[in-house]
């Protein structure tokens, strides 16, 4: 063991490489892998269509890469990708008679995007206030977003949309799906708000270590409740882009979301104890799950074996994280 | 054998004899060949500075380190503990200053932890909870104590617990037992209780090594006393045949005051930092002083005497309850540490690690930590941005990081501690609040983080000086305050007192 640590400390360029970009190298392979043996995997097509899907998950992933570094979780994202899709799908069928589609889904969309932020604020205060962990604030969360989308729709779906409201979700610009550019925006917006402002260099230092961030003079509490705020404006916009794409406000909407997103940002090698992470490497975590489950489907393994490959993927990425830290 | 003969080897069974034992920690030596017979049934004081290797030598005794060289003999017997366990098997037991009680289960449980009595009930082995209670019962009443068994740990008060934690000890029936500040955390009263329970120990003929710092107690409680200084043992007197000043001597010998630079005359008419009236109950009460640009304050007191409460209360880390702080001629109400900061006050805490820095995040990070109001006006920071307040305080301070972007945890204690001063360097304070700067750090960082008060005091800046080691106090600080049980009990002026006097102060309070 010690002698092919030192030599991988020392040791030739390939090796180097590995350990500073592993995930990176390992979404190369699968790639490589997958454009040798899926069917159709290369097609512009089949290329488009991963990266909408993959949109949708990672604009909420690069907000919860946030709050993971913050020390906090979020639990309830997929509860509230479904609500924030059906209020604005009843805000669209209630009001497009009386003001017009335009109106009426932008009204939706923001009263969705408010509902999410404060969400996360409430549970940044729960947390705050009254110390509940955000674990089960959000875990309480989940099943009440859940029961209120349901609520809103009665149980149906609500259809009856304005004409241009699919185009956010399913329409294309310059060739490209719409929710790609949000997906591009948010990694870019993310990305500068955490490397480069103070806000973001104060996520880090609040998730490292709390006591001595506010001896500081970082305002912690506030620095929290942003971040979990922000997860909730990103989540609604997930939500109304999903909700464009299916063409519905459905109630069971993203069921499970959650654990993917958590388990993007896992595999992007943020730690679940705060303090560490990068919002590259959730992209790459994001990219990395939508490959997998779209070979896997092009490859025809039973959707029972995806859910079993999904966790064993999850667990390894960890275990690696682990061992490249002991090594380091 | 006859009767006599018994009993004879009855006593030197217990006979805990050290001989010539080292123990190096890389070049320094923290106990240097350590040799002497302490005498069974009796308690055994043991005394020294921080540092001065008293600790050292009760780890050793305990299994939790082993010793570079030498060897330990328990009636005669050549001990050789690897681990705690070891030292446990042999009647060798500690009882720790922090409480190790598990506070959801009950006093019996704790008592009997990895030790639970179990009887067969249906074939199947389970706890035997009437005899469990039963023995609790009857050790708690043999240490003359009258407490319930089934009562959870929680439930009790620091000094219950402390007590508890000796008669868990005792039920393994110990031979020698150690005592490592037990009365740290104990009112008057449960100190009572503690020595009552000592006496009857030794009584039943156990030795006792016990680790204070309070003077006051050895002369009631303890036979011998032995000094520790530098890992050296300076001397065993008996408790009958010295007094107080004959101790502190032993402990600190010939005091070196060294390199300080000349005293410096401070202008006294406008202080930057008013204090009055401060209180937080159960901590400290009646704090009133004033602090004045150049000044380097001193806060004189043991752990546990309030000297850090109130500076984080001051500095708004916990609320107080009363008094008012006035900052540049300002009042101060409510403060948070990110308004103190603002205002132009700091703190470096005395737990550097837990409280100083964010071990994981690069050493330029933690000293940016509290100046991006400065470094980023717009909120957005850039490494250029930052490059010139990290490389101004490593270069100002001596920080020696390699690269700065190598997380913190991988500096030594002293240029840990260097960067926490720096991070407040960068907020370019008026007041620094300085708890423990030398604590774990070696003797060179800690002569260059002294040289950097004063040269920081020299150029204007208000400071307030904590430090558990008294000549240090007498040496850096202008002026001292002595804190006793929380409030201010003498004003010192360091060139006209001895350690000696500050010692018995800091020990004793203003009066006797």
């Amino acid at each position: 063991m010690t002698v092919r640590d030192a030599e991988a400390a020392t040791g030739n360029p390939a090796s180097r490489l590995l350990k500073a970009y592993p995930m990176e190298l390992i979404l190369l392979a699968l790639i490589l892998f997958l454009v040798a043996t899926a069917p159709g995997f290369a097609s512009l097509g089949n290329v488009l269509n991963v990266l909408r899907t993959v949109a949708m998950l990672g604009i909420i992933a690069f907000g919860m890469t946030a709050v993971i570094i913050s020390g906090e979780i979020d639990l309830s994202v997929g509860a509230g990708v479904a609500l924030a899709g059906c209020i604005v799908a009843w805000f669209a069928e209630t009001l497009t008679g009386s003001l017009g589609g335009t109106a009426a889904v932008s009204i939706g969309f923001l009263v969705a995007v408010g509902v999410g932020f404060l969400l996360g604020v409430f549970t940044g205060k729960c947390r705050q206030l009254y110390r509940v962990p955000t674990f089960i604030t959000t875990l309480a969360l989940f099943t009440t977003l859940r029961g209120a989308a349901n609520l809103i729709t009665g149980g149906f779906p609500l259809s009856n949309l304005p004409s241009g409201f699919g185009f956010f979700g399913g329409g294309y610009l310059l060739g490209i799906p719409f929710p790609v550019y949000i997906f591009a925006a948010t990694f870019l917006g993310m990305h500068f708000l955490m490397k480069f402002t103070s806000f973001g260099r104060a996520v880090y230092a609040v998730g490292g270590n709390l006591e001595a961030a506010r001896l500081s003079g970082i305002d912690v509490w506030r620095v929290k409740n942003l971040t979990l705020g922000l997860t909730g404006v990103l989540t609604a916009i997930s939500g109304t882009l999903i909700a464009s794409q299916i063409g519905s406000g459905i109630g069971t909407t993203a069921t499970g979301m959650e654990l993917d997103v958590i388990a993007a940002v896992i595999i992007g090698g943020t730690s679940l104890m705060g303090g560490t992470g990068r919002i590259w490497g959730t992209l790459v975590g994001v990219i990395f799950l939508g490959c997998i489950a779209n070979g896997m489907t092009l490859l025809n393994v039973s959707e029972y074996w995806q859910y079993v490959v999904r966790g064993a993927i999850i667990l390894s990425a960890v275990l690696l994280n682990q061992l490249l830290e002991k090594v380091r | 054998m006859t009767t006599v003969a018994a009993r004879l080897t009855d006593v030197s069974k217990d006979r805990l004899e050290f001989r010539a034992v080292s123990k190096r920690f890389g070049p320094t030596l923290a106990l240097d060949r350590f040799s002497h017979v302490f005498e069974p049934g009796r308690v055994h004081a043991l005394m020294g500075k921080n540092g001065s290797g008293k600790s050292t030598l009760i780890k050793i005794l305990a299994g939790a380190i082993a010793p570079t060289s030498g060897e330990i003999l328990i009636g005669g017997e050549d001990c050789r503990f690897q681990r705690p366990q070891d030292a446990f098997d042999a009647g060798v037991v500690t009882v720790h200053q922090e409480l190790s009680l598990i506070p959801g289960l009950t006093i019996g449980e704790n008592i009997f932890l990895g030790r639970l009595p179990h009887v067969r009930r249906f074939g199947l082995p389970m706890v035997d909870w009437i005899a469990l209670n039963d023995r609790a019962r009857d050790l708690l009443h043999e240490m003359g104590l009258d407490l319930d068994p089934r009562r959870e740990a929680s439930s009790l008060s620091v000094g219950q617990q402390q007590v508890v934690e000796i008669v868990k000890a005792m039920s393994t029936d110990p031979r020698i037992l150690l005592l490592d500040e037990p009365t740290s955390a104990l009112a008057t009263r449960e100190v009572k209780q503690l020595f009552g329970l000592i006496e009857r120990l030794k009584a039943r003929g156990v030795s006792m090594l016990y680790i204070t710092h309070r003077l006051s107690e050895l002369l009631e409680i303890a036979d011998t006393c032995t000094v520790l200084r530098d890992g050296a043992h300076v001397g065993t007197v008996e408790m009958a045949e010295t007094d107080h000043a004959g101790i502190v001597a032993m402990m600190f010998g010939a005091a070196a005051h060294a390199t300080r630079p000349s005293r410096r005359d401070i202008r006294r008419d406008t202080p930057v930092l008013q204090v009055a009236g401060l209180r937080r109950a159960g901590h400290f009460h009646d704090i009133s002083f004033d602090l004045h640009p150049g000044e380097v304050l001193g806060f004189a007191g043991l752990l546990g005497s309030g000297r850090t409460e109130i500076l984080r209360a001051i500095f708004g880390a916990d609320a107080a309850d009363a008094g008012s702080v006035r900052l540049h001629d300002r009042e101060v109400r409510g403060a948070s540490p990110r308004q103190m900061c603002q205002a132009g006050l700091g703190y470096t805490p005395e737990n550097r690690k837990e409280e100083g820095l964010v071990q994981i995040l690069p050493t330029a990070d933690n000293l940016c930590m509290a100046s991006h109001d400065r470094i980023a006006p717009h909120s957005i920071v850039t490494r250029a941005a930052e490059d010139p307040y990290v490389h101004r305080q490593i270069r100002d301070l001596s920080i020696k990081c390699g690269d700065p972007e190598n997380p913190v945890q991988s500096l030594s204690g002293g240029n840990q501690q260097k960067v926490v001063i720096g991070k407040w360097m960068n907020t370019e304070p008026s007041v620094l609040f300085f708890d423990e700067p030398s604590r774990g750090v070696d003797v060179q960082a800690k002569r260059q983080i002294f040289d950097i008060i004063w040269q920081k005091a020299a150029g204007g800046l208000a400071a307030v000086f904590i430090s558990t080691e008294l000549e240090e106090v007498l040496e850096v600080c202008d002026r001292i305050l002595v804190i006793h049980d929380g409030a201010i009990v003498a004003e010192v002026d360091p060139t006209k007192t001895t350690l000696t006097e500050l010692y018995r102060l800091c020990m004793e309070g203003p009066t006797q």
